[in-house]
């Protein structure tokens, strides 16, 4: 393994060192581990030339003339190899490490720790004093998250069994354009290319593996588009009126727009979005929370009370 | 991000990681450096071997960097070539984006590394092939979880504020934190609660506020896992499955529609049905069944009278 590692680090040296191209016969010429006869010196470039394309490190292919009938040339640009984030501070270095260390044992874990290893390799001094002392988290794993990420980036389109309300899983096709991760769960959000609308979806109710499908560039991701931004938005929020007990619901009053006093009884205004999830939240509380407006919400917290009682009478 | 690399390539991968990491920490063990690269001292020993052989062509003295690491401790000159560490990939971008949306939303709104946070996330976009932005948002503190995780390596108590979802109550209590554990997607405290004078599990995202105090507490008792009575419960789903399901974390039916559970606690098991708006009914137990049957009895009265 050792000699194959060797020759691929010093044809990286070789060829980031050059100011010129490199010819072929010159790099086998003089890099060390090009040995056999011309075929097989050939082949054993070409596949080493894949192989540190797979690593991510470009090679330019250049340096023909039409002159002359010229063997092409490579090399690696230092610019295109080596990390450049600009002008930077040990504070900001402080940061990143602590971004980095948020990933600890969950999802994008190796990324996160070749990423420190570079960090640390800039020479630049962490400056943790200059930042308060934080932990910051990340605890999701998800094993689907690689695919959807290249498919970003490759825009290639993905497709995967999502389970629907219903739990029937449906086979869905999507343009994917960005993945968060928000209050323990992954999301992301695409073109859906049967309803020809955007569609966020939960990872954990994907039913299937994740694929792409087709070619890459079929499509262009908006520039800056903000997943959650759009996942709010899809539900306009309207005001109700609640009356809840003294010293219950806490979570409802951390988002009350306004809270009054009636005694035994507060009375609360709030903002809601999906209606079926606001009912479940105003039962959750069981007789500690009244609605009373908006008057079809009331209704309908009326009628699954009936049903709740029909049904375990 | 080559997941599986086939060894040659995971080793050429670490040797160009090697060389700018050892420039920057000259004279680092070779202990340390296996540790940071997450492989055996033999193997960091085998990867310097290599390394020692490799350089601009010619190959002589004059060409190949100049390694040490016979002491026990590496040094390396003569590698400008290589010193640069490497362009970040698209899975260290990510992480490194998303950790520090992250981080943004822990600082207060007036602090000044936000700024920081803004051009270095800009910076790291611009060079990634992701267009969109890639957000991270957590319902936890990190100041907090800071906190904590100080607590508990200077075995320091906490007084917690906590909110109890299924008793719809906020107490406070002195607690001796022990260790954080993540389960199911949930972050858990596991603690000493002086208040209770037993272990406790806090869900860290219903803590609402917590100060360390500054003693060291006494060791406690070692921790038992306490069994708690589980009760086990039947339920049936009428709509909405697929909340349904999650809801109630039933993966196996045991029968055509019904599911069989257990649960810890039967005001969350009462609270989740009342919560499901008649998606869910409960089965078994039969006391329990009558209790949700009158309590939605009393709230829908009290509906009709107003």
């Amino acid at each position: 393994m050792s000699r194959k590692s060797e020759r691929l680090v010093n044809l990286t040296i070789a060829l980031l060192a050059t100011k010129r191209y490199l010819t072929k016969s010159e790099i086998f010429r003089s890099i060390e581990g090009y040995e056999g006869n011309e075929e097989s010196k050939e082949r054993m470039f070409e596949r080493d030339k894949d192989d540190l394309r797979t690593l991510g490190i470009e090679i330019e292919v250049g340096g023909l003339d039409p002159l002359f009938n010229d063997e092409a040339g490579y090399r690696i640009k230092p610019e295109n190899y080596a990390l450049d984030l600009g002008e930077i501070s040990g504070t900001d270095i402080a940061l990143l490490s602590l971004a980095a260390q948020a990933w600890n044992g969950a999802a994008l874990d190796s990324g996160a720790h070749t990423a420190l290893l570079k960090l640390k390799s800039m020479g630049i001094e962490s400056d943790l004093a200059a930042i308060p002392t934080l932990a910051p988290r990340i605890t999701l794993m998800n094993e689907e998250l690689e695919t959807v990420l290249q498919a970003i980036a490759n825009q290639t389109h993905v497709v995967f069994e999502y389970f629907s309300v219903d739990l029937i899983a449906k086979r869905r096709e999507i343009a994917p354009y960005a993945v968060g991760v928000r209050n323990g769960h992954w999301y992301f959000t695409g073109l859906d290319q049967e309803k020809k609308e955007l569609r966020t979806f939960r990872m954990d109710r994907v039913a299937s593996q994740i694929e792409t499908a087709g070619k890459p560039n079929r499509f262009a991701v908006p520039d800056g588009f903000d997943l959650f931004e759009n996942m709010d938005s899809e539900e306009p929020e309207k005001l109700a009126v609640l009356d809840i007990r003294k010293g219950k619901a806490a979570t409802l009053r951390k988002v009350a727009h306004s809270i009054k006093d009636l005694g035994e009884w507060d009375r609360i205004e709030i903002a809601y979005g999906d209606t079926e999830t606001f009912i479940d939240t105003v039962l959750w509380h069981l007789d500690d929370v009244v609605v009373k407006e908006p008057a079809d919400i009331r209704g309908k917290v009326i009628d699954n009370l009936k049903e709740l009682v029909r049904i375990h009478g | 991000m080559v997941k599986n690399k086939p060894t040659a390539l995971a080793e050429t991968e670490r040797l160009l990681a090697l060389v700018p990491f050892i420039t920057a920490n000259q004279g680092i063990s070779v202990k340390e450096l296996a540790a940071a690269f997450d492989v055996s001292p033999k193997q960091m020993v085998s990867d310097l071997t290599t390394l020692w052989m490799c350089g601009l062509p010619g190959y002589t003295a004059l060409e190949l960097m100049d390694l040490s690491f016979e002491s026990g401790f590496v040094t390396i000159q003569n590698a400008e070539t290589l010193q640069s560490p490497r362009t970040l990939n698209l899975e260290e971008q990510v992480a490194l984006i998303m950790g520090l949306d992250l981080l943004s939303q822990s600082l207060p709104t007036d602090s000044a590394l936000k700024q920081n946070i803004e051009i270095l996330g800009q910076r790291l976009s611009k060079s990634s092939r992701i267009t969109s932005k890639l957000r991270a948002i957590s319902n936890i503190p990190a100041s907090m979880r800071a906190e904590i995780e100080t607590a508990i390596v200077r075995k320091h108590a906490l007084d917690i504020s906590y909110y109890s979802i299924y008793r719809d109550e906020i107490s406070q209590r002195l607690v001796r934190p022990l260790e954080l554990r993540v389960d199911e997607n949930a972050e858990y405290l596991y603690a000493f609660c002086e208040t209770a004078q037993d272990f406790r599990v806090f869900r860290l995202d219903r803590i609402q506020s917590c100060t360390s105090i500054n003693k060291v507490s006494d060791e406690p008792p070692a921790m038992t896992d306490s069994a708690a009575a589980k009760q086990s419960f039947t339920v049936r789903f009428n709509s909405r499955l697929r909340l349904m399901r999650e809801r109630f974390d039933a993966e196996e039916k045991s029968s055509n529609s019904d599911y069989s559970q257990d649960s810890f606690s039967s005001q969350w098991l009462i609270r989740s049905i009342l919560a499901s708006s008649g998606s869910a009914e409960l089965v078994t137990p039969l006391d329990l069944r009558e209790e949700i049957c009158e309590k939605s009895q009393l709230m829908l009265d009290r509906y009709q009278s107003q």
